[in-house]
């Protein structure tokens, strides 16, 4: 070629990851127990085959009792995140009440459903609130919104299917929760190249303003 | 081939001692066909200001309307004269607020501020501006003016050695450059005067 | 003459060119891109404060358009951001959120806290979905201690202890990854990223020249350019300066500029303003 550009070699060469889209090729996980809901996830972002972030925190907080789990494009999940959480933080100063688990799952499958075709977005939300408990949301792709005992999403979860199916237990303790959560994760990164790094578990419980975390690393794994 | 090189056309200039100096040739071509050879690029903003704006010719003329449109505009809003700093960020924006449709110029600029400093930037189609201490180039024999100016070019130049230089810089380099050079003209801008020159090039 | 000052007014970008660059692009005529800045740029946390870094070099296409270019752009008194990807992109998102953060600052009377910036960022980025190409990295301190953001072109953000980014982040990412350990001092912070971004410089095509660095501390900010000078010019040995007269005239004429001199004076001595 005569006019190899520099630009064509890069992208040749395929290192313009640079403009790919950030994804987040993921494992993400909720699932309710006696007391409140366990919420998990890996800890991968990539970009085509480099790991732009092994740390990253997928759980990411809307109002102090309702968290959410974010696969997808990261700069979509994110801006979702943002958009929902200003929209409860005003209900709330609004209602002097914390908001609904429902609402704000609402929310973003009117988002998510609205922009469906700009968006790459799928999210499990989950949380407590006075009126129902610990409870977990489904919104997927398309901008759907269901309620479900247990959830899994993101690219690692075709793996863990039967490993949820079969050994979820409706109220569990929550140490046993935990350790269902951990391990399914843990197998979903074994087998999924676009899942890595940690497991990063939350508890949302309801009885205090700060979730509880919790990190288990691959040394880990078998012991679970 | 680059729309850049659809009228063909180069601009370089040069730092000096007390001086600044910037030059272009005179082409104006559709193609391969040659129109004109007294095109000049280069156009007073002001006695101690210059811009090039080598590119598409109608780029050219309509960034150059728009620009002595928004200088005059300031001039008799603020009652003084645009600091080349000043001038460098307008052109700058205007050409950024094109984004995503751009003129397809790439903005040359020399000036001597008002401490009589060589001043010079040069600019990408989008308006990012590059100040190095040497020399700028822009244009479509970019490269071979780069090569020249890198072995020609050196600190502290006289006003005639700075006219050497740059005119030699760029009447070589136009010669390898098929869409450029039929004519170049050459302008030594010192603290109290400012100097034409017509430089004897090639003609084909 | 209302509509042409009426024009002026307009702000955010205008797309008037489109259709005629659109036309020229399907009759063959390749449309140019901006100047990138194939990048190496880099930051890491220390104990008191954030350390950011980056090569010097601007490229277009092959050429090296810039040897000494500043891509450690200034965002307010407390931070600073490294950009990577399109040179103008890059300069103008942060200029642009520089001025708003600036009316922040002045509006609210404290300092900004670095995540008002990081917002700033990725709204405006998330808004452009991807077109405006800045990859960025910010740092800073504020009230509630430092922060490090690594901010994507689509709008996302990371928030970590150490980050790469640019053509050459792999590269400077290695080194990080070899050699980073929490609590660094300043001094084992700078020459962390130096030798981050000297990995860059030598491994990477589209990252060159020197290497960069700002401090960024609690009450100060130290801007050193260049760090170090990893590839100095060689020495001319040989001279292919022209003689006078070399050149080949047509014709020259010269215009005499008469000068004025400008005298600054001061009024008042700034201390004590007269509002009688």
């Amino acid at each position: 070629m005569a006019s190899n550009s520099f630009a064509n070699i890069m992208e040749l060469s395929g290192t313009d990851w640079l403009n790919a889209e950030l994804s987040t090729g993921t494992t993400i996980m909720a699932a309710e127990y006696d007391g409140g809901v366990v919420i998990g996830s890996d800890s991968r972002t990539t970009t085509g085959a480099y790991i732009a972030n092994r740390v990253t925190d997928k759980l990411t907080r809307v109002t102090d009792y309702i968290y959410c789990c974010r696969s997808g494009s990261a700069a979509d999940t994110q801006a979702i995140t943002d958009i929902v959480s200003y929209h409860l933080d005003f209900q709330k100063v609004e209602m002097n009440e914390e908001p609904l688990v429902e609402t704000a799952a609402k929310i973003f499958q009117e988002l998510i459903y609205n922009y469906r075709s700009s968006f790459t977005a799928s999210i499990i939300v989950a949380g407590w609130d006075r009126r129902k408990g610990g409870q977990v949301y489904c919104v997927p792709l398309g901008g759907m919104c269901v309620r479900e005992k247990v959830s899994i999403g993101g690219s690692g979860s075709s793996y863990i299917f039967g490993f949820v199916d079969s050994n979820y237990e409706e109220n569990m303790d929550k140490e046993k929760c935990i350790k269902f959560v951990a391990k399914a994760i843990s197998l979903a990164i074994d087998r999924d190249g676009s899942s890595g790094g940690v497991v990063r578990i939350g508890v949302i419980d309801g009885k205090s303003t700060q979730i509880e975390r919790r990190i288990i690393q691959e040394e880990q794994f078998k012991l679970l | 081939m680059s729309i850049l090189e659809y009228n063909g056309g180069a601009v370089v200039a040069m730092k000096g001692k007390n001086c600044v100096a910037i030059a272009s040739d005179k082409r104006f071509g559709i193609q391969a066909q040659t129109l004109s050879v007294n095109f000049e690029k280069v156009f007073e903003i002001s006695p101690h200001l210059y811009v090039g704006l080598p590119g598409l010719a109608t780029d050219t003329q309509t960034v150059y309307q728009r620009l002595k449109f928004r200088q005059n505009l300031y001039e008799l809003k603020e009652g003084r004269s645009m600091s080349p700093k000043a001038f460098c960020a307008m052109l700058a924006n205007m050409l950024y607020e094109k984004r995503f449709g751009p003129y397809f110029v790439e903005p040359v600029v020399a000036a001597l501020d008002k401490n009589n400093e060589p001043f010079i930037v040069a600019m990408d189609l989008l308006g990012c501006m590059t100040t190095p201490d040497d020399f700028v180039v822009n244009g479509t024999c970019s490269r071979q003016l780069y090569g020249m100016c890198e072995v020609l070019w050196e600190p502290n130049l006289e006003p005639d050695d700075l006219f050497e230089t740059i005119s030699q810089a760029l009447v070589n380099a136009c010669d390898r450059d098929a869409v450029s050079g039929w004519g170049a003209v050459v302008y030594i801008i010192e603290k109290d005067k400012v100097t034409i020159k017509h430089v004897k090039t090639r003609m084909d | 003459m209302l509509s042409t000052t009426k024009k002026l007014e307009n702000t955010g970008f205008s797309f008037d060119n489109c259709l005629r660059n659109r036309f020229l692009e399907k009759n063959g005529f390749i449309s140019p891109k901006g100047k990138k800045t194939g990048t190496t740029i880099a930051g890491v946390i220390f104990k008191d404060g954030v350390v950011l870094g980056s090569d010097t070099r601007a490229t277009d296409d092959t050429i090296v358009a810039d040897k000494n270019c500043e891509k450690i752009h200034y965002l307010n008194k407390n931070m600073y951001c490294c950009g990577a990807g399109t040179a103008a992109d890059t300069f103008q998102v942060t200029s642009m959120v520089s001025s708003n953060l600036e009316l922040h600052r002045l509006n609210s009377g404290r300092p900004v806290p670095v995540i008002v910036a990081c917002r700033m960022l990725k709204q405006m980025l998330f808004r452009y979905q991807g077109y405006v190409g800045a990859a960025l990295i910010l740092g800073g301190v504020d009230n509630t201690g430092s922060h490090l953001y690594c901010i994507y072109p689509h709008g996302s953000s990371d928030r970590l202890p150490y980050t790469t980014m640019g053509s050459g982040s792999l590269a400077a990412m290695a080194v990080f990854e070899s050699k980073w350990k929490p609590d660094l001092s300043e001094n084992e912070a700078k020459e962390l990223v130096k030798d981050a971004i000297a990995a860059g410089i030598f491994n990477d095509l589209g990252s060159g020249s020197n290497v960069d660095i700002c401090v960024i501390r609690k009450d100060s900010v130290e801007y050193i350019r260049p760090y170090e000078c990893l590839n100095e010019k060689g020495i001319k040995r040989g001279n292919y300066k022209y003689k006078k007269g070399s050149t080949a005239l047509l014709q020259s004429h010269t215009i005499a500029l008469h000068l004025e001199e400008e005298i600054i004076q001061t009024i008042n001595d700034g201390s004590s303003m007269d509002t009688s």
